[in-house]
């Protein structure tokens, strides 16, 4: 019983190091900003979530369990945030923007992201 | 083999693959060609960061390393969130300059597309001044 679960724990955080090795050549094999940013927020959100519930499963149910969801939960909220204040930003400073992206002109008004 | 010296095993050998990663994207934060690269290369650092300080919490069974990982998620957060505000300040106020160099009294207008680092405080004080004008109608001039 105790080799079952360690079993299940740790496919569980080899799936959530492959889903990060993945995000680090699709770091490198992107040539712009704003694709980098959709394989680096696979780990922010699958890879730290897999990673994190292998250690749940190793842990067992106790305090500590709380804890890693807590941090799951912070980043499921946080990680798509500063996605969107990453993106705002490369939009409005960007020069290479049209190059890579097709933008439908529309009026901009304000300029606050 | 026992449960623990099989879970030493695993718990070493997917730290060091994760080191190994971080390495990679501590070179993609060096050689990113523009600002956000380098934000993303280090946003996904610290998430690694923060996967290795859980996976090291349960390693030395030392609970309050989670304490010190959750921490480090809510620094990191911040830390995106003050790098692009004040760029995006000092980014407006450098087009501002460009725009009507008799307004830049602080020689900030030399001509450059590249900002590198100018204090938070003249960034935020070129925001609220941005945000004054715009509400006046564009008054200030």
């Amino acid at each position: 019983m105790e080799w079952v679960r360690f079993i299940i724990g740790s496919l569980c955080i080899l799936c959530g190091l492959v889903i990060a090795l993945i995000a680090a050549f699709g770091l490198f094999r992107f040539r712009y900003a704003m694709n980098r940013m959709h394989a680096a927020a696979m780990t922010d959100t699958l890879g730290i979530l897999m990673v994190l519930l292998g250690l749940i499963v190793l842990r067992g149910f106790c305090f500590d369990s709380l804890k890693l969801g807590l941090i799951i939960l912070f980043f499921w909220f946080a990680s798509p945030v500063s996605s969107h204040l990453l993106a705002g930003m490369e939009v409005e400073i960007s020069d290479r923007l049209k190059d890579n992206c097709e933008i439908e002109e529309t009026e901009r008004k304000g300029g606050r992201t | 083999m026992t449960i623990s010296a099989a879970s030493g095993y695993l718990f070493g050998g997917v730290i060091i693959v994760l080191v190994l990663i971080m390495f990679a994207c501590l070179l993609r934060a060096i050689r990113g060609p523009e600002i956000a690269d380098r934000i993303v290369a280090v946003n996904m650092l610290g998430t690694l960061t923060i996967m290795i300080i859980c996976i090291l919490s349960l390693w030395q069974k030392e609970s309050y390393l989670l304490d010190v990982a959750l921490i480090y998620a809510m620094i990191s957060f911040l830390a995106v969130v003050v790098l692009t505000r004040v760029y995006l300040g000092v980014h407006r106020e450098h087009m501002r300059d460009q725009a009507h160099p008799a307004c830049a009294e602080d020689g900030t207008q030399s001509g450059e597309t590249d900002v590198p680092a100018a204090d938070p405080l003249s960034a935020f004080s070129a925001q609220d001044s941005e945000n004054a004008s715009a509400d006046g109608k564009g008054g200030v001039q």
